[in-house]
């Protein structure tokens, strides 16, 4: 309804407003109307007084132009002055009247009139009547006849004419005037009357209106109303009015709406009140049942009970027979007294301050007293106090309800007293329960003597005790020094257990010590208890001692604590079982665990109960621990999901777990992931006394030899390849050339191939038959002591002649003594070697270094080769592994040198390698130890440092035969230089571009194109080698012109031994300017 | 003119080859690998390839597998190899090999396969 509060009077002002409007317009219409009537009304005057005006004016103007036309005439006639005077008047009476007349609104006849008027006038007075006054004074008539009859006078007549039609036209306008006057008058009443007659219609409309909006939803109130009030169902909605009746409506329907809700209520009220009337009836008859059945009831407990009634000060206002027979109080003794005069035994004075407070409050209290009957007896009564409340809350009555119980508190007492008994009893039990619940639990024998000790305290309590294991002295004890126990513990005491084996348990009894008597002055009797358990074999096992400070051990407590001992000695035997076991267990997960191979044992129900390290190694899951039960789906599926033979493991342990399977069985699988592993797992059943316990499975990790295998298959594959191709080329060839006749150089080429290709099966299969043999171990070493250097300069003595290779050595290794079997170091020397030579450039260099690294020496091989790539450096050394290069096929080789040399180096205990850069070299190594290290040279640290030292100084010998050469070597070593041996001068020489040698020894005997000389020449002329002093190593013939080509001095005289000639060379070198100086060693029969 | 693929890393193997089929009437082009081989097969036709097994890098058999399909239809395949057991034939036929000769084989032998295939006009 919030509409009706915008505009709350809405109607009225809807019809104020109306009606405001409403006269306002009737106001304005009237006025306009007013306005308009009179502007008509106004006009038609205004046009009648003109009209009237100019009627007169006319008129007077005719009168006057007929005036003085006749009173010129007159004159004509006459010729008076006085008439010629008065037409002067008239004339200018008539000028007056036209100027009047024209000055009036004229219509353009009437000004045409005027004008003409006008110009008559103006003709006549200055014209025509001059003229004819002329002629009438001549008294020419003729003259003035025609004069007048000339038309002047015309304009008269047409004034003439012009004034009558005006008169009449003017006559009738006026009278139309009139008649429109009138008619419009007319006119306006009837507008007027309509007007009003609308006006009226409107206001009657509105009022209408009005009433019908009043009057209908009156109507419907009213209605409303009747039907309410009648009861019935109120037909009336909402209306969307929001002015006074809308919002009455609204009220009226809330207020039927509020009617009708309280109506409602009213009626279930109503009907709750009979319900509640029915329920107040029933109840009353109940009560009134209630009241009979009441009756009877107190009856009975009338003659039962005593009862009592008090008033609200406690004064007895009834009291029953009953009362009386107990108490003793006739009720003419009591009635009118209070309460208290029955005497209330002091037992129960605090139970009646509590029922006296509880009473008081309204509550309903039951107690049991003792009174005192009039005679002084005492009875027990069982009291019941009921109080009476009023409206108030205000206690006005006391109902007592008493009985005699004496006789059962007698009773009560024997029970309880019996019940104690019998509860002491049971706690000595439960005592003896509780020990034994404490001493179950406990496996641990120090836990268990202490809780025994604290338990027997507890329940006899001791002044000191101590309680023992005796096998393991595993003790508890209170106030009791240490000492004494020490007695115990140190079997001094054997003694002291002898008796207490004999006598079980026995007291001693004492004065008390010092100690004992603290602050006590008198002096005390102790008594010592000393009880102890024994085996079946009467051993002691446990025993107890206590002392109780002048109290006496009672017998009971004596078989008590003789009852405990016992308790405590078989759960001490307990333990020692469970221990025991333990061990036992222990012992068998100990080896089981140690045990290599993975070893689970499996219950009839297929749960994996046990489950060793190994096992749990080899099937790596997380989730089994020792000791837990794993399900049989789970473990399965554990070990299988790890298989790639899943299925088949799977069905192979549900058939060995089967009741039917009883024998072994085994089978193998493969297991991991990342890296497999091979196992192989054996089943078999476990009967305990002909029932089957379970299964158990042995996994053994076969991966090694499952390697060993594959890799045997994988050689036998290889080895049957590598025969088979130079065997087909051997058949191919030998078919071909036997097949058709061949170019003899074609058949030289096959041959020559068929040839290769034998040699080549036939070193395979040798090189690989060593290899086998050395790695099987049978292969004999033949071990001698050599020189290592001496075995290197023979194998390169091989490739001074044929190749075009240089193979140096460069030696800087002053021990050099190895143990080794020659023949096989020269295999290895030989096979490094043609390596270089076969993976370097065709006039490529190998390089043989060897210098000591501590106890050992080490030997480079060096090429600038091809190199060999890093991923493929870690397989040469496998069998038949070649560097996988296109290029290197061409190379040929068997594939198994580098193993080879690896078995015999490592077999002489040393170790080999090889480094490699890509594109630019290898290096091949390897290292032997020196036989038997010698005095470790600390003044010669040259050999301590790796043998890459810069400092070290380089001299070269190029010299044929190297059996000199080594020994020059020796001696040049042994000094600390680095010794470069050549053979050949050209490459001597480039090197000594390269290399800054302190000093060459040359022997001219080479066996290549250049000789020694040439060699020196080239040193000479060449500005960075000229210093470099040189000795000449062999005999000069004195005629050899070189001589004279050179200043040579001669140095030494042959024969020299050859320390002479490294001495010398030395103190060479050693000159601290070198300038170049070339020695040589002179035949003796020259010195002169 | 036919032409003929030799793919065998041993160079001694492929001049057996070869030499053998030199005295028909065939233009012989040699591969000592694999990779080689499948160039040379990109770039022209060949009426037969002799292949071998055991190569390294790329092997008889991945060339095989590398070939299209359509190749191995219309140009017949004879494998040389030193593996010679069922399952590894019936591996190299199911790859598309048509003929297989174990090494070590007869050149005379080799001969006559050759000619038989020839003769066919490839199947």
């Amino acid at each position: 309804m919030e509409v009706s509060r915008i505009k709350p009077t809405r109607i009225r002002t809807k019809y104020m407003r109306a009606l405001a409007g409403a006269i306002t317009l009737v106001l304005l219409i009237g006025v306009s109307f007013y306005f308009y009537t009179n502007e008509q009304q106004r006009k038609l005057d205004s046009e009648l007084s003109e009209l009237k005006l100019k009627t007169d004016t006319i008129l007077s103007l005719s009168d006057t132009l007929y005036d003085f036309v006749f009173r010129a005439r007159g004159y004509y006639v006459f010729q008076s002055n006085t008439d010629l005077e008065q037409l002067k008047l008239d004339l200018k009476e008539f000028d007056v009247r036209l100027q009047e007349f024209s000055s009036l609104k004229l219509t353009s006849e009437d000004r045409t009139a005027s004008e003409d008027l006008r110009a008559f006038y103006n003709d006549y007075t200055t014209n025509l009547l001059p003229k004819a006054i002329g002629y009438a004074e001549a008294k020419d008539f003729d003259a003035l006849r025609e004069l007048l009859e000339s038309g002047a006078n015309q304009i008269v007549y047409d004034f003439m004419d012009y004034t009558s039609n005006f008169k009449e036209n003017s006559d009738n306008r006026l009278n139309q005037v009139i008649d429109d006057s009138i008619k419009q008058s007319n006119q306006f009443t009837i507008i007027a009357i309509l007007f009003s007659m609308v006006i009226l219609l409107l206001l009657g409309g509105l009022f209408w209106r009005l009433l019908r909006s009043l009057i209908t939803p009156i109507l419907e109130l009213e209605a409303a109303t009747k039907s309410l009030a009648a009861g019935q169902e109120v037909p009336i909605t909402l209306t969307n009015r929001s002015d006074e009746l809308g919002r009455l409506n609204d009220s009226f329907i809330e207020m039927t709406h509020s009617i009708q809700i309280k109506e409602e209520e009213l009626m279930m009220q109503n009907e709750e009140l009979q319900a509640q009337q029915e329920e107040l009836q029933a109840q009353q008859a109940q009560l009134q049942h209630s009241l009979t059945e009441i009756e009877s009831i107190m009856k009975a407990l009338d003659q039962s009970s005593a009862v009592a009634i008090l008033n609200e000060h406690g004064v007895f206002t009834y009291t029953n027979e009953r009362l009386t027979a107990f108490t003793q109080f006739k009720s003419s003794a009591l009635l009118g007294k209070p309460y208290k005069i029955i005497k209330i035994r002091d037992s129960s004075l605090k139970a009646l301050k509590e029922l006296e407070e509880r009473v008081a409050k309204g509550g309903v209290w039951n107690i049991e007293m003792e009174l005192e009957r009039q005679d002084g007896s005492a009875i027990w009564f069982d009291l019941t106090v009921v109080p009476y409340l009023n409206e108030h809350g205000e206690v006005y009555k006391y109902i007592l309800i008493g009985n005699d119980i004496t006789s059962n508190k007698a009773i009560q007492k024997e029970l309880a007293e019996s019940l104690q008994q019998t509860e002491k009893t049971m706690d000595i039990l439960k005592n003896h329960n509780l020990l034994n619940h404490e001493i179950t639990y406990t496996l641990n024998k120090q836990d268990l003597v202490e809780k025994f000790n604290h338990f027997i305290n507890e329940l006899h309590s001791f002044d000191s005790s101590l309680f023992m294991i005796v096998r393991e002295t595993i003790y508890s004890s209170r106030g009791i020094p240490q000492e004494v126990i020490e007695r115990y513990v140190n079997h001094s005491s054997n003694d002291m257990l002898d008796r207490l084996a004999q006598e079980k348990t026995y007291i001693v009894q004492r004065k008390a010590s010092n100690a004992e008597l603290g602050i006590s002055t008198l002096s005390v009797d102790c008594y010592d208890l000393y009880t102890a358990v024994t085996d079946t074999k009467d051993n002691v096992v446990a025993l107890f001692c206590a002392t109780r400070i002048g109290r006496v051990y009672e017998e009971e407590e004596i078989e008590a604590i003789q009852g405990l001992m016992k308790r405590v000695s078989l759960a001490v035997e307990r333990i020692e079982m469970v221990e025991d076991i333990e061990m036992a267990h222990k012992l068998n997960q100990d080896i089981v665990n140690n045990v290599n191979e993975g070893i689970q044992f499996v219950d009839s129900n297929g749960t994996m109960t046990n489950n060793n390290q190994a096992l749990s190694e080899i099937i790596m899951c997380k989730e089994w621990g020792e000791g837990k039960g794993i399900p049989i789906d789970q473990w399965i599926h554990d070990i299988s999901d790890q298989c790639s033979s899943a299925p088949e493991l799977e069905e192979f342990f549900r058939m060995a777990l089967s009741q039917e399977c009883e024998e072994s069985s085994s089978t193998q699988y493969s297991i991991g992931n990342d890296t497999k592993r091979y196992i192989d797992v054996y089943a078999t059943p476990v009967v305990r006394r002909g029932a089957r316990i379970g299964t158990l499975f042995v996994h053994r990790n076969i991966t090694k030899e499952h390697e060993l295998d594959v890799m045997k298959s994988e050689l036998v594959s290889t080895v049957s390849h590598e025969l088979r191709t130079p065997l087909s080329s051997v058949l191919g060839f030998t078919e071909l050339l036997l097949s058709k006749p061949l170019k003899p150089e074609r058949q030289k080429k096959y041959l020559e191939t068929i040839h290769k290709e034998a040699l080549r099966l036939t070193n395979l299969i040798n090189d690989f038959l060593d290899l086998q043999r050395m790695e099987s171990g049978k292969q004999s070493y033949d071990i001698e002591t050599f020189a290592l250097n001496r075995i290197a300069m023979e194998v390169i003595d091989q490739y001074k002649v044929g190749t075009k290779r240089n193979v140096l050595l460069i030696d800087e290794a002053k021990f050099v003594d190895v143990d080794v079997d020659k023949m096989r170091i020269v295999q290895v020397f030989t096979n490094l070697i043609s390596n270089g030579i076969k993976f370097s450039h065709e006039d490529g260099d190998v390089k043989v270094r060897m210098y000591n690294v501590q106890d050992k020496i080490v030997v480079r091989i060096e090429d600038k080769g091809l190199g060999i790539a890093k991923e493929q450096i870690d397989i040469l050394f496998q069998k038949f592994r070649r560097v996988d290069n296109s290029t290197s096929r061409k190379v040929g080789g068997t594939g198994l040198g580098l193993a080879i040399c690896k078995e015999i180096i490592e077999k002489h205990h040393g170790r080999i390698g090889i480094e490699s850069v890509e594109g630019e070299g290898t290096s091949a190594w390897f290292e032997l130890p020196l036989r038997s290290p010698k005095n470790a040279p600390e003044d010669d640290i040259g050999v301590l440092i790796d043998g890459d030292n810069e400092n070290i100084q380089n001299v070269m010998i190029v010299e044929d035969d190297s059996s000199l050469s080594l020994l020059l070597s020796e001696e040049l070593k042994a000094k600390g230089f680095r010794v470069t041996h050549h053979y050949n001068a050209q490459k001597a020489f480039e090197e000594a571009l390269t290399v800054r040698f302190v000093g060459i020894v040359v022997d001219i005997m080479l066996g290549d194109e250049l000789d020694g000389w040439d060699l020196i020449r080239m040193l000479k002329n060449d500005v960075r080698t000229e210093k470099v002093p040189i000795v000449i190593s062999s005999a000069l013939d004195k005629s050899d012109e070189n001589l004279q080509e050179f200043s040579i001095n001669k140095y030494l005289t042959k024969p020299y031994p050859p320390g002479e000639l490294s001495k010398v060379f030395i103190e060479i070198i050693n000159i601290t300017e070198p300038s170049g100086d070339i020695l040589f060693p002179d035949n003796i029969e020259d010195e002169g | 003119m036919r032409k003929l693929l030799i793919v065998d890393d041993e160079e001694i193997l492929r001049m057996l080859i070869s030499d053998t089929l030199e005295d028909l009437d065939v233009h012989i082009e040699l591969a000592e690998d694999g990779k080689v081989a499948l160039d040379k097969l990109q770039q022209s036709e060949y009426d037969l390839m002799i292949l071998d097994y055991m190569m390294p890098q790329l092997t008889g058999m991945e060339v095989l597998e590398r070939l299209p399909v359509d190749l191995k239809k219309r140009m017949p395949i004879l494998m040389l190899t030193a593996k010679a057991q069922e399952a590894d034939r019936m591996k190299a036929l199911e790859a598309g090999a048509s003929y297989f000769i174990p090494k070590p084989f007869s050149p005379l032998e080799l001969l006559q396969v050759v000619e038989e295939i020839l003769v066919d006009g490839g199947e």
